[in-house]
């Protein structure tokens, strides 16, 4: 995208400005959306997105600048107006004078995908979306479905003044199916969305039809569900997206970003039991073709599998560049950013709970009333204060340990440092699955993951 | 080339291989100013661009965008625009265009000079600490945007316009005794000098504060008082299901349902993209359709969707020029400056004040409308604020609850979540509580 000489005028001349590091961070994005509706392609849209942003350190103080000029004129003007906006100039370094031997490594293809982004026409892709819209008619109540096809191919380029050069294609693909169920006036919806850090091959992962049938399955459930019961009770958690519930609780509170500035309730807490024995949490940004990996960060260091909490002692935060020169923690790879127009932040990558030694079955018939929350929604944190919420997509009442009658619109709420502390069992059933986080940085795609979980006590949001 | 080369290349090969198109064209520039600790952490300053195209082949609709302005990158994207348009099975049209001006809606709005925004920046952090409950101060700063749109098509639109928007605000964490919270806030202007850096952190404190030692809410059915933020964030959603184009889609329930009750009396809601201090307002739309005023809800009964050309035409009924499209996405409707009629009948007395929702995004459902949400409040009785309470969430219907709105405060504030969207303070007659 950008070649090494241009690169090294750039960092050169930050650092004559008075930078005591510069790095570029280069993009260019293509994407499709297809959607489907009532057996037609209503929407289709491509796009690029090209751009590049510079950051500087001066110290702890941090400036940024994007623009979608990728010319010397472009890049040296985005320079300039960062170190006017930085103010009187720095010191001149000596640094400014000499080239920069750049340390190319060069990428393994770990998630390389099968069928990349520019084959199979745009009909393959339509007749899968098809397949699902028609996998969902699986009963009369379901009277509109939505599917569509996300796809999308990233080229970064990341280098900077320490001589890191670090160049990667990332494809990623996700299809979404949405089912409305529809039974006099009652209206529900089902959701669901495989997607994976490869190409086209994510159909023969996930058959369109069978992604379809889940959705449709969920809306009807909803269709037939009463309100969910209103109060504090046991709550079974279910695998793979069950996994967001610790992604809000617990996750984003070892972030430096938060922890840095002492706005975690858990800052300052590495060594000590901050979660029950149960619980041993990991984030990793190298599971081959996980939605949330990569081979380098997004300030060009390698990712890694980071152990974040090993039964119960908390083990390490999530640390970026600037989280590593606020604590001194080591960096592990964490830096992320949407695109070219965010800096980059501590962010997750595939955040999940390690495997048990139960079975889903022993979890379940421990509880004598309480809550499966079998599919989650999304969710939200306040890491500063722990306060959480998630939304259950699908759930049931437990009764004398037993799975019994569908329950809708529950929305679990706590604090994340007691809910950790509250589980009591983890099964075997380990699985992860995709979704976007919002943070500081943007969107980024993560996963989130566990085996089935009992927390013996979460307030659950229904009806009083 | 020039976002402006980049427009006549495209209307010019658009109109040679004998398609209709038309091509928004967005410029941003965006400063933020993040401060910690007395000094400045984060300067961002940035120009941002791209070009979204909508064409029109053999009477079907298709879609792309370029931020790259290579003549190769303008071909791909026509030719993936027409290869989606050939592909879709869905009619589209792009409405006859006609000159729409060229307006400035920002003026000199943004023009104080950096040092002083520095400055603003600053001394908002310093007044986050001024509180000796303050433990940490997550964010604090300035922020501004502004944004240059211009619409043309190859049948004949022509048209742009300028405005922006100034930001103050932050995030910080209050702790008494075991007590934390974390609270924030952002006051947006359309000028920097309507912007009181010490009244923002003094809010953001104090609208915190009144949060900490919260006691538990036993589950229960109360009468709930929503503040503006609140009622926004439910109108926010609500939104969704005024949208012509969600109606179209089956994910409304309001289809069939114009000049039926379907909030009480106290509710009236209009939609302004004319208003003169419009956080939002804009002289036309995305397909060049020019602004007005909307009443959508009147008195409880409802009028009308918000349309676009596309959805007014499929559903027979009037374009109420709310196209909403940025360059990285297809038509859409969204509401501008969307807002609650202020009465005045509202009296507090007891029940709970909801000051926040949160995970709006997960817990209502647009389609539905129902909602189960996690919520911060005070308890009130005899009309006074009397305590916190904490770990609690509130269920319902948005429909239900719009029904159940028995009275409506008098001062109209404003919230910015994708429109304006503006409120007073709401009773709501009975919500379902699940605490402890």
């Amino acid at each position: 995208m950008l070649n090494p000489d241009l690169v090294a005028l750039v960092l050169r001349q930050a650092l004559k400005g008075g930078a005591d590091f510069a790095e570029i961070y280069a993009e260019r994005s293509r994407r499709r959306r297809m959607t489907v509706r009532s057996g037609k392609l209503e929407e289709a849209i491509s796009g690029l997105d090209y751009g590049a942003g510079i950051r500087l350190f001066f110290g702890l103080e941090v400036v940024y600048a994007y623009t979608n000029q990728l010319t010397q004129e472009g890049l040296l003007e985005a320079l300039e107006t960062l170190l006017r906006a930085k103010g009187a100039l720095g010191r001149v370094d000596e640094r400014g004078a000499g080239g920069l031997d750049f340390r190319k490594t060069a990428p393994q293809g770990l998630h390389t995908p099968k069928v990349p982004f520019s084959e199979k026409d745009k009909r393959f892709r339509l007749e899968r979306l098809l397949e699902a819209e028609a996998g969902a008619r699986i009963a009369p109540e379901v009277q509109r479905v939505e599917a569509s096809l996300q796809e999308w191919e990233q080229e970064v380029l990341i280098a900077n003044s320490e001589g890191t050069w670090a160049e990667e294609k990332r494809v990623r693909t996700r299809l979404h199916v949405l089912a409305v169920a529809q039974d006099g006036t009652e209206v529900q919806t089902g959701y669901a969305a495989p997607g994976k850090s490869v190409g086209l091959e994510l159909f023969e992962l996930y058959p369109p039809q069978e992604v379809g049938a889940k959705a449709a399955r969920q809306a009807l459930t909803n269709l037939r569900a009463k309100p969910a019961p209103a109060g504090t009770m046991p709550v079974v958690v279910g695998n793979a997206f069950g996994g967001v519930l610790f992604h809000e609780a617990l996750g984003h509170l070892l972030e430096t970003t938060s922890v840095a500035k002492k706005a975690s309730v858990l800052a300052d807490r590495l060594g000590e039991e901050v979660a029950s024995p149960a619980v041993t949490y990991v984030d990793d940004g190298t599971l081959p073709h996980a939605w949330g990996s990569t081979e380098v960060d997004d300030e060009g260091r390698p990712t890694e599998r980071t152990v974040l909490i090993e039964k119960g002692i908390l083990k390490s935060y999530m640390v970026d560049r600037l989280g590593h020169l606020l604590t001194g923690y080591p960096m592990t790879g964490s830096g992320r950013r949407q695109d070219y127009t965010f800096a980059p932040t501590s962010r997750m990558r595939n955040t999940f709970i390690a495997p048990g030694d139960k079975e889903v079955e022993e979890l379940i018939a421990g509880v004598e009333f309480g809550l499966y929350a079998k599919e989650m929604g999304g969710g939200q944190v306040k890491p500063g204060s722990g306060e959480y919420n998630f939304a259950v997509q699908e759930g049931y009442i437990i009764r004398k340990g037993r799975i019994e009658e569908p329950v809708r619109g529950a929305m679990l709420v706590g604090k994340g440092p007691e809910t950790i502390r509250k589980v009591v069992a983890v099964a075997k059933d380990w699985e992860n699955a995709p979704g976007m986080c919002g943070s500081l940085s943007g969107m980024v795609p993560v996963e989130v993951g566990q085996p089935h979980v009992l927390v013996s006590e979460i307030v659950v949001g229904g009806r009083a | 080339m020039t976002l402006e080369e980049a427009k006549r290349y495209l209307l010019r090969r658009a109109k040679e291989l004998g398609l209709e198109a038309e091509v928004l064209f967005q410029e941003e520039r965006e400063l933020s100013l993040r401060a910690r600790q007395g000094a400045l952490e984060e300067i961002k300053e940035a120009r941002q661009g791209g070009i979204g195209l909508r064409v029109v082949a053999q009477g079907r609709v298709g879609y792309a965008y370029t931020e790259e302005l290579s003549p190769e990158a303008l071909e791909w994207a026509l030719a993936e625009a027409r290869d989606n348009a050939l592909l879709a099975d869905k009619e589209g049209l792009i409405p006859p265009g006609r000159a729409l001006g060229s307006h400035d809606l920002l003026g000199e709005g943004l023009s104080a000079p950096l040092e002083t925004k520095k400055q603003g920046a600053l001394a908002l952090e310093k007044a986050l600490w001024e509180d000796p409950r303050t433990r940490s101060v997550l964010m604090g700063g300035y922020m501004e945007k502004e944004v240059r749109v211009a619409l043309a098509s190859t049948l004949g639109a022509e048209g742009d316009f300028r405005t922006g928007l100034a930001g103050m605000g932050g995030s910080l964490v209050m702790g008494e005794g075991a007590s934390l919270k974390q609270g924030w806030d952002f006051q947006l202007a359309k000028e920097f000098h309507a912007l009181d850096p010490g009244r923002t952190a003094l809010e953001i404190r104090e609208r915190t504060a009144r949060l900490l030692n919260a006691k538990p809410l036993p589950t229960g059915r109360y009468r709930a008082y929503l503040e503006p933020k609140a009622m926004a964030g439910l109108l926010w959603v609500l939104a969704r299901s005024l949208s012509g184009k969600s109606a179209l889609e089956g994910k409304s329930r309001l289809l069939n349902r114009i000049g039926e009750r379907i909030a009480s009396e106290w509710v009236t809601l209009v939609d302004d993209p004319t208003l003169e201090k419009g956080l939002l307002s804009r002289p036309f739309d995305a397909e060049g359709t020019p602004a007005r005023r909307t009443v959508v809800v009147e008195k409880g009964i409802f009028k009308t969707f918000l349309h676009n050309a596309e959805t007014a035409r499929a559903l027979g009924q009037e374009n109420t020029g709310h196209a909403f499209r940025t360059y990285r996405g297809v038509l859409d409707v969204a509401p501008t400056n969307l807002y609650l009629e202020p009465v005045g009948n509202l009296r507090l007395e007891k029940g709970v004040l909801i000051t926040e929702f949160m995970g709006l995004h997960a817990g209502a459902n647009p389609v539905s409308l129902d909602f189960s949400l996690q919520a911060l409040g005070l308890w009130v009785e005899e009309g006074e604020a009397r305590h916190a309470v904490e770990n609690f969430a509130v269920s319902g219907n948005l429909l239900e609850l719009l029904q159940a709105i028995e009275a409506v405060g008098d001062e109209l504030d404003w919230e910015v979540m994708g429109a304006a969207l503006g409120s007073p303070m709401v009773a709501v007659a009975e919500l379902s509580f699940a605490g402890a």
